[in-house]
């Protein structure tokens, strides 16, 4: 009877895998709680009904970054410990007795279950059989999104070169180039630069057809070696905007950081070999920094915090200074864009952790469309996910290698980074800040196919068909999700402050595990809100006919 | 010409009467000068020192922010800044009084730099002497602001360096607050602006002058066991007292008067609030040691501390919360931290803020108040808060407790009656506080903006819970350092009474017919219509609103999200509950570090009856965990109270009060208003009658920057 009181609940498709009585989560507010342990291929649970109300814990197992074997002292018979730690800000601690069996059941089945890639198991997105009502794999059509900025136009084209992705295997199949620039022209310039990663649209400006173009490094090697395909074909993407005879490159790295590149065969732009291009440094740290920076940040939020030198220690972590410096190039791309009128290309190596960070802060300070749920959806699976962000590498989805170096919370910088802009902008953006802790808790949790995968190649065989979409979830139940305060002005342009007086610790992200940190009450419509939308909703139709 | 509203008047450009500190040299240049002068609506009694046109005031030290072309005038009241109105443009009617960002009280002026591109900015002081004409003059305000100034580029115009000494002189005459008040040129008050359409209050803010005042708001309370005593309506038991206190009721006022002696400052213990449930929150000052009590003088105490309970909490405000001194330093290190160019690396300024302790002292406050706020609802008993003189962080811990547990308190009304009561009559000595006379800097500390700042991190951490919004504080903020209203110019009742008198005798005017008939009676205090006034106590209250903040700026004071049943506010897990032992009938308990403690000792007198009670059982550290205790006989009760957090991250920095300085200021962080809301819903339903869109499209970027849009740049 009592397990069935503590019995977990189950998601479509999620199945049970062991269960054991008398487990003690020592939670570090509340004590030590006894209630029953399910582990199932998707989740931990532990609910106890000794509490009132019954206290749970539900942890999916994607977040699981490491489970270790400890000695739990001073907790009588359950003197066998595990201690969980977690990709989200926390870690958990399990107690229970000692029964050889059931000991090496559950810590068997956790290890399994955690870490499916690991044990030649599929992760839990291909079993999860929820319907929804909303098909969310349909929200990003590259198509309709390029026809939407006005593509192709005289000087921009759609290629498909790409569509085996045999000039970039990184890259989408479907990308835009300069018009005049020829497929062989392309090929020499894939080579020149790393991975494949030519430079290709993200964004051009409505008015004065600025773009913001995205590439790798160049490999320019200790012998300084240069490609006149490369010159001329920046040299096109510079004539392409009739407003600017300047191209602008930005460097997401520091200057000696590329300049030693060039040892391991990259490098940065030339001046010589690149007439009327400025080359722009904006010393951002590399992916280990700010894995260090997120480890030492968990350090002082969690379990417990140090009131008498917490500013102190959030300054040590330099985590906010990091997310200072991004949004301090993000503002020089987009006021370049917006005031200089000039195109941009941007890279750091290459080209998938700092460049989407920068190319996707920009384009959501330069274009009020990505601001909406809808655009916001488009531009992380238009800038991240089908331009090759790492997924897989840097997050470790069902990887039991802890350690391995190539983890980095770089999306989770650029969310932070966006709800920096949200709580400096409160009214500009449609969606809230429950939206964007839900994208980062689904980064982890393996239960939908969005974040699955390092690109579009390795996606586009299975994961449409065989998993659910994020969005699908999202899209469902977009009440949850709306900023009240929404109002869409259209033609802003958002400079966010990046100074540390204006930035803040996301509290109710990173220190949201701790009971003491009240969640702050969350605004649900207010009555007087829903006309008002629903007005605005029915106006829409008249606004079109009356621009037409 | 600028056009100017119908109620204000051209001031006077001429020398001003005696009394007046100026230089030969000064009032000559002024008797020379002969040149058409904008007019400059001005506050009665307020003239035009010196006025220079064509400046421009920008956003930031640098000229990438926007300027704004106006007129720069220094008064014998204030610098002010008017914007030339572009032709075709509707002029903003400007009233008197009115709070704009371009006005500055010169009470308010915390240093004065002029600048210029051939010599080092200069601090410049009254008795300073300008060598260079300067092209940029700074103000940096007591509030937080920072204005800049440019000259036009001829900076051999004469106006620049006039205007500029003017204001450095200005700055520190007129120190007199009485200068301010001199009922003879409030005569014409009425002009100070109030659109006749408006509504009038429904309910005014009580003053606590009268004794209907207190009567009144005893009875919101619930009046059982508790009575108005009149004992001090003439200041003659405590001067720093206000004339009406509230006592229990079975104390007599010659028994009540028997207790007065052994106080400090003889502020004797009286009530701030009821819970509900039936405990009491009282307020007092210590003990006065020296004092030689008889034996009915203690009774008298005890019966005022234990008011009709068995068990009284004693809560030491000194001991865990900042002094006063230490407040007022934190207070100059966050204001040198939030300069536009502070000397701190950015990398540094979060470690820079948490040196400056202000936010330490913000969470020691909050924590106070909390631990108090759940004691009342938790427990049957007397609480009382006791501080050396009871006039600094009492007011700041019994209005807090208050805003904690009192939803009415939330509310505007509610909350103006609150500092009305606990700050303004109960004795918070805002003359040596706020310095606004500059007379001595060793008293100055600003414990009420310590409040405010409290205040809004209660807001922030509730936003549904309270009636008023963020611009609200902030005006308040504002408004204490702007010496135009009664309200925080003096330190108790008994002083603003003197001044009143002091004045009415000495002057033939009275200013009592000049607006007895005036249709906008109401907007003036009742009590300094009804009582001979005068004085500073004859400016109006800081609490008519209508006077300084257009209705445009009110509405912004409006919380959109308020409810009014706001939801659950149960103490968060791990909440601490405050366990005693002891349930001995007459026990005095005292609050430190968030623990109850058996107080022996309490009376520094020997012969205090408590004493005599016989020895106390001191509880060991293994009684302290066990469960028995007070029955928590309302546990349901403490769902009302607000539990804020304390931790660290949940005590933020007060950013759109302290970093309004920084050239970075965002425009429009205020969340959009209700009337802002409820016109554009108009304006939608408007729209969709008539079927055509085209007239309510939405705003241009400039109406909306005007109407406070929520993005800065437009393209």
């Amino acid at each position: 009877k009592l397990a069935q009181m503590e019995e977990a609940p189950l998601y479509p498709g999620e199945s049970i895998k062991v269960i054991a009585k008398d487990v003690m989560y020592i939670c570090p507010f509340m004590g030590a709680i006894s209630g029953t342990l399910t582990v199932t291929d998707y989740r931990l649970y532990i609910k106890s009904i000794e509490r009132d109300p019954p206290f749970v814990l539900d942890v999916p197992l994607g977040v699981i970054s490491r489970v270790e074997k400890i000695v739990a002292q001073s907790h009588g018979d359950n003197s066998f410990g595990i201690e969980i730690v977690c990709k989200d800000m926390r870690n958990l601690r399990l107690a229970y007795k000692q029964e050889e069996q059931s000991r090496l059941e559950i810590f068997e089945n956790l290890i399994t279950r955690a870490f499916p890639v690991s044990n030649g198991l599929p992760l839990f997105a291909f079993s999860y059989k929820e319907k929804f009502p909303v098909n969310g794999w349909q929200v990003y059509d590259p198509m309709a999104e390029y026809k939407r900025q006005g593509l192709p136009n005289e000087s921009w084209k759609i290629s498909r070169i790409n569509s085996t992705f045999e000039l970039c295997d990184t890259y989408p199949a479907i990308l835009v180039v300069p018009t005049s620039v020829k497929d062989d022209d392309l090929s020499k310039v894939a080579a020149f630069r790393t991975k494949g990663r030519v430079p290709v649209l993200s964004w051009i400006h409505p008015e004065s057809q600025a773009t913001i173009t995205r590439c790798s490094q160049p490999l320019v090697e200790p012998n300084d070696k240069h490609c006149s395909e490369d010159e001329k074909y920046l040299q096109t993407i510079m004539d392409a905007n009739a407003q600017s005879h300047m191209l602008i490159i930005f460097d997401a790295r520091q200057n000696s950081v590329a300049v030693t590149n060039k040892v391991k065969g990259g490098g940065c732009e030339n001046k010589s070999s690149y007439p009327n291009v400025e080359l722009v440094f904006l010393d951002i740290h590399n992916i280990n920094v700010m894995r260090e920076s997120l480890r030492k940040l968990k350090e002082i939020v969690y379990p417990t915090i140090d009131e008498d030198r917490w500013l102190a220690n959030i300054d040590s972590t330099h985590w906010l200074e990091y997310i200072k410096m991004l949004l301090t190039g993000a503002v020089r791309i987009a006021d370049k864009i917006e005031s200089g009128k000039t195109s941009v290309v941007v890279h750091c190596g290459d080209g998938w952790d700092r460049t989407a960070q920068l190319t996707s802060l920009a384009m959501l300070m330069l274009d009020s469309y990505y601001r909406t749920i809808k655009g916001f959806e488009i531009l992380i699976e238009k800038e991240w996910i089908s331009f090759g962000h790492q997924f897989a590498v840097r997050v470790g989805h069902g990887d039991d290698d802890h350690a391995d170096a190539e983890r980095s919370p770089i999306f989770l910088q650029f969310i932070d980074c966006v709800w920096q802009m949200t709580r400096q902008f409160p009214a500009a953006f449609e969606f809230n800040e429950l939206f964007l802790v839900t994208i980062l808790d689904h980064l982890y949790s393996c239960l939908f196919g969005t974040f699955l995968f390092n690109c579009e190649q390795e996606r586009v065989k299975q994961i449409s068909t065989k998993t659910v979409s994020l969005w699908s979830y999202v899209n469902s139940q977009l009440d949850d999700f709306t900023n009240p305060f929404y109002v869409n002005y259209e033609h802003h342009v958002l400079y966010p402050v990046a100074s540390l007086n204006y930035l803040e610790l996301w509290v109710n992200y990173y220190v949201r595990w701790n009971p003491r940190m009240r969640p702050q009450v969350r605004v649900v419509c207010v009555w007087f809100l829903f006309p008002i939308s629903y007005l605005r909703l029915s106006l829409t139709p008249l606004k079109i006919t009356a621009q037409l | 010409m600028l056009p100017t509203a119908k109620s204000s008047f051209k001031v006077r450009q001429q020398e001003p009467g005696a009394g007046q500190p100026r230089g030969p040299k000064f009032s000559s240049a002024n008797a020379k000068r002969n040149r058409p002068c904008q007019a400059f609506p001005g506050i009665p009694g307020e003239f035009v020192l010196e006025a220079a046109p064509g400046v421009r005031r920008s956003l930031g030290a640098s000229l990438r922010f926007d300027s704004i072309l106006g007129t720069l005038f220094c008064t014998n009241r204030r610098v002010a800044f008017v914007p030339d109105v572009p032709p075709g443009a509707k002029a903003h009617p400007r009233c008197s009084f009115l709070h704009s960002e371009y006005d500055v009280a010169l009470p308010c002026i915390g240093k004065l730099v002029a600048a210029s591109s051939v010599s080092k900015a200069k601090v410049l002081t009254a008795s300073s002497s300008l060598k260079f004409v300067p092209e940029e003059l700074v103000l940096y305000c007591r509030d937080f602001r920072v204005l800049h100034f440019r000259f036009p580029e001829s900076g051999l115009e004469p106006g620049a360096f006039r205007v500029t000494m003017a204001i450095a002189r200005a700055q520190e005459s007129d120190r007199d607050v009485a200068a301010w008040s001199d009922p003879t040129q409030l005569r014409n008050l009425e002009n100070a602006q109030r659109s006749p359409e408006e509504e009038e209050d429904p309910a005014p803010t009580l003053l606590f002058e009268s004794l209907q005042d207190w009567e009144q708001e005893l009875r919101r309370l619930g009046p059982a066991g508790w009575r108005v005593s009149v004992a001090n309506e003439r200041f003659d038991m405590a001067t720093s007292l206000p004339r009406y206190l509230w006592v229990p009721s079975q104390l007599l006022d010659n028994e009540l008067k028997r207790a007065f002696a052994h106080f400090n400052q003889r502020r004797i213990p009286r009530l701030c609030w009821r819970h509900p449930g039936g405990s009491d929150l009282l307020r007092a000052a210590s003990f006065h040691a020296a004092s030689d009590p008889e034996k009915e003088d203690t009774r008298a105490v005890e019966a005022l501390l234990l008011a009709g309970h068995a068990r009284c909490v004693v809560v030491d405000t000194v001991a865990d919360l900042p002094s006063p001194t230490e407040i007022q330093l934190a207070h100059v290190r966050l204001r040198t931290l939030c300069l536009p160019d502070p000397a701190v690396a950015d990398e540094k300024w979060l470690s820079a803020l948490e040196g400056t302790r202000w936010l330490d002292h913000v969470r020691a406050c909050v924590r106070k108040a909390s631990d108090v706020a759940v004691l009342l609802a938790e427990r049957r008993c007397s609480v009382v808060l006791q501080e050396s003189d009871d006039r600094d962080l009492n007011c700041l811990v019994a209005s807090l407790v208050q805003l904690l547990a009192d939803p009415h308190a939330r509310t505007q009304l509610g909350f103006q009656n609150l500092v009305q009561r606990e700050w303004v009559a109960a004795g918070h000595p805002f003359a040596q506080r706020l310095n606004l006379c500059r007379d001595g800097d060793r008293g100055e500390a600003p414990v009420f903006q310590l409040f405010l700042d409290c205040t809004w991190q209660l807001l922030r951490q509730f936003p549904a819970a309270f009636a008023f919004a963020e611009a609200y504080l902030l005006a308040l903020h504002d408004s204490s350092y702007v010496p135009f209203f009664s309200t925080f110019l003096f330190s108790c009742q008994w002083e603003r009474s003197r001044r009143g008198q002091h004045r009415a005798f000495g002057q033939l005017y009275t200013p009592v017919n000049g607006w007895r008939d005036a249709p906008n009676l109401k907007i003036l205090p009742q009590a300094s219509c009804s009582a001979p006034a005068g004085g500073g106590a004859c400016l109006p209250s800081i609490w008519t609103w209508a006077l300084h903040y257009s209705a445009q700026q009110r509405a912004q004071f409006q919380n959109t999200v308020y409810t009014r049943a706001s939801d659950g506010h149960t103490a968060p897990p791990g909440c601490s509950k405050l366990k005693a032992t002891l349930s001995e009938t007459g026990a005095v308990f005292l609050l430190a570090r968030g623990a109850l403690a058996p107080q022996p000792h309490l009376f520094p007198w020997k012969n205090g009856s408590l004493v005599k009670k016989g020895p106390w059982r001191v509880p060991s550290s293994d009684s302290l965990s066990d469960q028995q205790g007070w029955p928590s006989s309302y546990p349901a009760l403490l769902g009302e109270v607000l539990v804020p957090a304390c931790v660290g991250p949940a005590i933020q920095l007060w950013r759109r009060c302290y970093l309004r300085g920084s050239p970075e200021r965002q425009h429009g962080l205020f969340p959009p208003t209700l009337s802002g809301l409820t016109e554009e819903l108009e304006l939608l339903q408007e729209c969709l009658n008539d079927g055509h869109w085209r007239a309510a499209a939405p705003p241009s970027p400039a109406e909306s920057e005007e109407a406070g849009s929520p993005l800065s740049p437009s393209r």
